[in-house]
């Protein structure tokens, strides 16, 4: 039996498993002793309470964060920095021919003195490598470099763009993106703080013309940019998003570069410049837009590997999870990646699950509406002041409706299963989602 | 049906729809995963080369717009 065969058997087995462990656990809590039962209804109010408990001491602590660090921001806004040193712009590729010409095309639309860009081809099967050729040479303030390269993966890849950066700053952005001119600009004056290894950029939705992107588009906002944000503040970011993110060469040699063991190489990074020293800052004002899976199936496939990936990065420090000193940053971030990545979206998933069927069975659904209707008044708080923090559209607000009811709800339940799977160690593919050419979306904004 | 008990209704039935639609997806996904083409072992273990293209040295203008 083929390998991706085998491994799509024992994820369903394991799915199987799961689904069928926790049925069995409600039929025998229906047919407990009524004294078990009586125990499981303070158990579910305990539990809804700690629940709302958790989720608002999150949302506060990471809005109070993310707050000091928007004021920190505005109070310095007026600055004006002359530090501009030349940058290298590495674009990986692989079967990007419909989108590699509007990345290149925004790349050199970038206001700034002085750069090169580099494309790497990691061993495309289309026309990629075609494309980018036709960019290559000077550009105005640019030079367009083009390498091809055997098929590895998007860390070799980003690593032979890293060798061959002519500059001490490398920008490194996907190829599905499309990087706004002013990125470099208010990127590049965070480096004047010598500590400074890292810069994350603000990752924006552009195919808002469908429903599902449009709730993704709020999850950036909400769920990805304002931890970023609040981590931001205390110079931790925990990860440099693969479509922006500006590194000190230095600092990216100094730690060996991008490793190849993990799906999330943005991650596994970052973690390792926080384990250096680094401080990682996270800029705003540096958008990049990316395209959203717009079917569920893309989805799941997209967040399975990040999940994955994060998981992998935190397995390969898990001593550090238990020791908090004498490198709390380090700590603080992978306890933090942990709690997101597996610990609330399990707890998410049952608590749901639990709430629902002893609503169901016990008679407790005015206790359950009360619970969801203070949950979505949360997030739609939330989303409000995310969205004005982000100066965004008001229109993905009402979004938050659904938000956690649906949305969160529904990847939780793929980064339940994906976490158990790399409980297991179960191996797994890259997964390439379909591209559509930036060009055919006019939501752009 | 008073309007409580109906939102109940619907609060639960998206739950429980919402975690069942998720597996059905995962799987769904994991069946396409399993359709797709096996790739070689032997692509894991090519050695990483560059080939440097060099451009013609009267490369100028991108194919369509000057996006300097």
């Amino acid at each position: 039996m083929p390998a991706a065969r085998r491994r799509a058997l024992i994820s369903i087995l394991i799915t199987a498993g799961m689904v069928g462990g926790t049925a069995l656990f409600i039929f025998w809590a229906v047919h407990s002793p009524l004294q078990v039962q009586r125990f499981l209804v303070r158990l579910v109010m305990i539990s809804l309470i700690l629940f709302l408990a958790i989720l608002f001491l999150r949302y506060f602590a990471l809005l109070w964060f993310a707050y000091l660090q928007h004021s920190e921001k505005t109070i310095r806004g007026g600055e004006v920095s002359s530090f501009m040193p030349p940058v290298t712009v590495i674009v990986p590729a692989y079967n990007e021919a419909e989108v590699i010409d509007d990345a290149i095309e925004a790349v050199l639309g970038l206001d700034y003195p002085v750069y090169e860009v580099i494309i790497v081809d990691d061993g495309s099967t289309d026309t990629t490598v075609t494309l980018a050729r036709q960019w290559e040479g000077r550009h105005g303030n640019a030079e367009v470099r083009v390498f091809t390269k055997a098929n590895g993966g998007k860390a070799t890849a980003l690593n032979s763009g890293i060798a061959q950066a002519k500059y001490s700053f490398v920008l490194c952005m996907d190829a599905d993106s499309s990087i706004e001119p002013q990125t470099l600009r208010v990127v590049m004056p965070h480096f004047e703080d010598p500590s400074v290894g890292a810069v994350a950029g603000n990752v924006k939705i552009v195919n808002r013309d469908h429903w599902l992107a449009r709730l993704q588009a709020l999850e950036y906002i909400e769920g990805l940019n304002m931890p970023r944000r609040a981590q931001g503040f205390i110079g931790a970011v925990n990860i440099v998003p693969g479509p922006v993110g500006v590194f000190r060469l230095d600092a990216v040699h100094e730690v060996g570069g991008y490793d190849v063991d993990t799906f999330a190489e943005d991650a596994d990074l970052t973690l390792k410049l926080i384990t250096n020293g680094w401080k990682i800052i996270y800029e705003d004002s540096a958008i990049t837009w990316t395209q959203a899976p717009t079917s569920l199936v893309d989805l799941i496939q997209q967040r399975y590997r990040w999940t994955r990936g994060i998981l992998q990065a935190i397995r390969k420090r898990k001593q550090v999870l238990l020791r908090p000193f004498p490198d709390f940053p380090l700590w603080l971030s992978a306890m933090e990646m942990a709690f997101e990545g597996v610990v609330w979206p399990v707890l998410n998933v049952y608590a749901h699950l639990f709430f629902a069927v002893v609503a169901l069975l016990y008679g407790m659904g005015e206790l359950l509406l009360y619970w969801w209707i203070l949950l979505t008044l949360l997030d739609l708080v939330v989303a409000l002041i995310t969205v004005s923090m982000e100066e965004e559209e008001l229109g993905l607000v009402p979004y938050a409706i659904i938000y956690r009811f649906f949305f969160i709800l529904f990847l939780d339940v793929t980064k339940t299963l994906a976490a158990v799977e790399e409980a297991f160690n179960l191996g797994m593919d890259w997964g390439k989602l379909r591209r559509v050419s930036l060009t055919q979306d006019a939501g752009k904004g | 049906m008073n309007v409580i008990d109906l939102l109940i209704l619907i609060i639960v039935v998206t739950i429980l729809v919402t975690i069942a639609l998720g597996v059905m997806t995962y799987i769904a996904y994991k069946l396409r995963m399993a359709r797709k083409p096996a790739t070689s072992d032997d692509e894991s273990t090519t050695a990483r080369y560059f080939v440097l293209h060099k451009p013609p040295l009267d490369a100028t203008d991108p194919p369509e717009s000057d996006a300097s």
